[in-house]
């Protein structure tokens, strides 16, 4: 049952034993929208991308993506997905672990080879095509990680942290590649706990305690809280404790 | 002191982990107390076969009335001195069927002929010299007469299991003693028994063990390999990549049992012909037979794998949970001590490993060259123990997309 909304989540309730990760949370992300989903380390990120892949089943509450009730097999296929931790196999070489994944995909050969030409150009791993993924620092292997994610042009894509360690030159290139899968429709949910980078998304919500804060454009929340960067509007908001209706 | 303060950390996070805490705790006595029952169980419910073509009476000389016949039914006595614990006996009639029949369950047949009692009764005679019997309300002197050349107890014995061979030659010695102190004679069983190995004694201990070995080396070595994989594959990340990909449960476990199928039966190639060429092991069935063993054997110790990474957050419990497998596996197979020997109580846990079956039927296989026909049982939980714990590792593998 198709919706307007690519990502919708209604009520969401996550507990692990008393800890409430995720509180009755709502989520409404339109299709080629980039949203940027921000908040503090164990706010609850990683937990909300989890639920609504349908790797974590909610106690209560509603997910759906591209349409259809998670967990779902039928959006797999339109799906991108990048974990907070590499998931990538150490011990094979760039390349084949774009390649094992593109066939998971069902992509050509010849699909697999265009895409991640185009893909190592962006992560800027084409010299270490061949190189085997554990001889890699930390960055590159999340950079391995991103273009495995974004290899098969999902519809849809979760990026958690996709630029924890990646340095400030990069970041930004990644960040305008977002920007240019949005304007091809493509929608993207990427979390960061550097709040400021939230600034390059269409929509930016600030999660804290498995709540939703406030969201909105970054100008919007700026003019909200009266501040003039996002990390003292994030401050604020968490001092005030304030939770959007 | 810095050595005190990694000792301290070590315990500390040991202590941490209930799990590694009860292993450490259980373990030893888990060990123990397996192998104490295990070894400490006796030999019960052999099946042999008896027939009795034994006519029960003696014709001996005597010093007072010439020759005379007793009726000392001495085959008859001897039945009746079989340890009925340790024997199941098969009173039949047909003594060629009973001989044909021995194998596969059946560990001896026993056919006293005709003239038993006659030849028993003489040769005690002739070995202990003369000796008083009473007859006829009348007591005579028996006397010692030619030895009689008459036919011998036939014994087929089964010898594909050496140590039960053992037992029950042990134990139809033990009978037929009890029956010759009745002659007052120092005579031997052996003078009266034509002992027939079934294999001529050309299986060895190492024959006999190699099988349960090599499926032993392949249970530690293919649980250990999957239940690692599987496990640094969820915990690496790669396993929720996989599953949240456009692939079924059932693909991802099919895969992964392909893959591991095939070092398992690489695996086992090399323990098989490293066993036949150094080790001159006795392999005389087909190949093809045991390779079906080894494919079922194989993919069940895959789905036990799998389930075992299923319950397993991280290696370190999974090698936990691996060893309580592997240690009932060696102990309880019948690799070393044979199930008949086993105690009651045991029996049922033995019949529970998978093991048990590949051993047994590798040991048809190979030492006795059985086909098809004898191995119904184990080929049959074989093939339903790969067949569940596959089902069972595609209802898992789903599960852990779910705890990733």
């Amino acid at each position: 049952m198709p919706t307007e909304f690519v990502v919708r989540a209604d009520g969401l309730l996550k507990r692990f034993g008393k800890r409430t990760a995720l509180d009755h949370l709502d989520l409404h992300v339109p299709q080629g929208q980039l949203y940027g989903l921000a908040g503090p380390n164990g706010a609850g990120k990683t937990t909300l991308i989890r639920t609504l892949c349908g790797l974590l089943r909610p106690n209560k509450g509603e997910a759906h993506l591209l349409g259809w009730q998670m967990p779902s097999t039928r959006v797999r296929s339109q799906l991108g997905y990048m974990p907070q931790d590499f998931a990538v196999y150490n011990d094979l070489s760039v390349i084949q672990n774009l390649e094992f994944f593109g066939e998971l995909y069902s992509l050509r050969r010849r699909q697999v080879r265009e895409r991640a030409n185009e893909l190592l150009d962006l992560v800027q791993l084409s010299d270490r095509r061949r190189d085997r993924v554990g001889s890699l620092s930390g960055g590159m292997r999340r950079r391995v990680s991103l273009a495995v994610s974004l290899l098969h042009k999902p519809r849809l894509a979760f990026l958690d942290e996709p630029t924890a360690g990646v340095d400030p030159k990069l970041r930004r290139s990644f960040w305008d590649y977002f920007n240019q899968l949005a304007d091809q429709e493509v929608t993207l949910v990427v979390t960061t706990h550097l709040v400021e980078e939230a600034l390059r998304c269409h929509v930016v919500g600030f999660l804290m305690a498995g709540r939703m804060l406030t969201q909105g454009t970054p100008e919007e929340i700026l003019e909200q809280t009266q501040t003039t960067n996002l990390d003292d509007a994030f401050i604020k908001l968490q001092e005030q404790g304030q939770v959007r209706p | 002191m810095t050595s005190f303060a990694v000792a301290r950390n070590v315990l500390r996070r040991i202590f941490r982990d209930i799990r590694t805490l009860a292993l450490i705790a259980i373990l030893p006595l888990f060990f123990v107390l397996l192998y104490g029952n295990s070894f400490s169980g006796s030999y019960t419910d052999l099946r042999i076969l008896v027939v009795n073509e034994d006519n029960g009476l003696a014709s001996v000389r005597t010093s007072e009335v010439g020759r005379i016949t007793l009726t000392v039914d001495l085959a008859a006595a001897f039945v009746e001195a079989l340890d009925r614990e340790l024997f199941n006996v098969v009173v039949v009639e047909d003594a060629e069927q009973a001989l044909a029949s021995v194998g596969n369950g059946t560990w001896a047949a026993l056919v006293f002929p005709r003239s038993f009692s006659n030849a028993v009764v003489n040769e005690a005679v002739r070995a202990s010299g003369e000796r008083k019997v009473a007859f006829e309300e009348r007591t005579v002197t028996l006397l010692p007469s030619d030895p009689v050349d008459g036919p011998k107890t036939t014994l087929a014995l089964d010898d594909s299991n050496p140590l039960i061979a053992g037992a029950t030659l042990a134990g139809l010695e033990n009978a037929f003693a009890r029956v010759l102190e009745t002659q007052q004679s120092s005579i031997t069983v052996h003078g009266l028994l034509d002992i027939r190995p079934l294999y001529d004694g050309a299986i060895k201990t190492l024959d006999f063990t190699a099988p349960g070995i090599i499926g032993f080396a392949m249970t530690l070595i293919t649980i250990m390999l999957t239940a690692m994989a599987v496990v640094r594959e969820r915990t690496g990340g790669t396993l929720t990549r996989i599953l949240i990909a456009p692939v079924s449960a059932w693909q991802v476990t099919l895969g992964y049992t392909l893959a591991f199928s095939l070092i398992a039966i690489f695996q086992a190639a090399e323990l098989f012909l490293a066993t036949i060429w150094i080790f001159d092991v006795r392999f005389v069935g087909d190949p093809g037979i045991a390779a079906l063993v080894i494919i079922l054997f194989a993919v069940g110790l895959q789905g036990i794998a799998t389930l075992i990474s299923t319950l397993s957050k991280n290696e370190t419990q999974a090698m936990q949970f691996v060893l309580f497998l592997l240690i009932p596996s060696i102990m309880l197979s019948g690799v070393f001590q044979p199930l008949e020997a086993m105690p009651s109580a045991v029996r049922p846990l033995a019949n529970a490993i998978p093991l048990t079956y590949a051993n047994s039927a590798l040991r048809k296989i190979m030492l006795t060259g059985e086909g098809f026909g004898a191995l119904h049982l184990e080929l049959s939980v074989l093939g339903a123990i790969a067949l569940v714990t596959l089902l069972l590792s595609v209802l898992s593998m789903r599960r852990q997309a779910y705890t990733a």
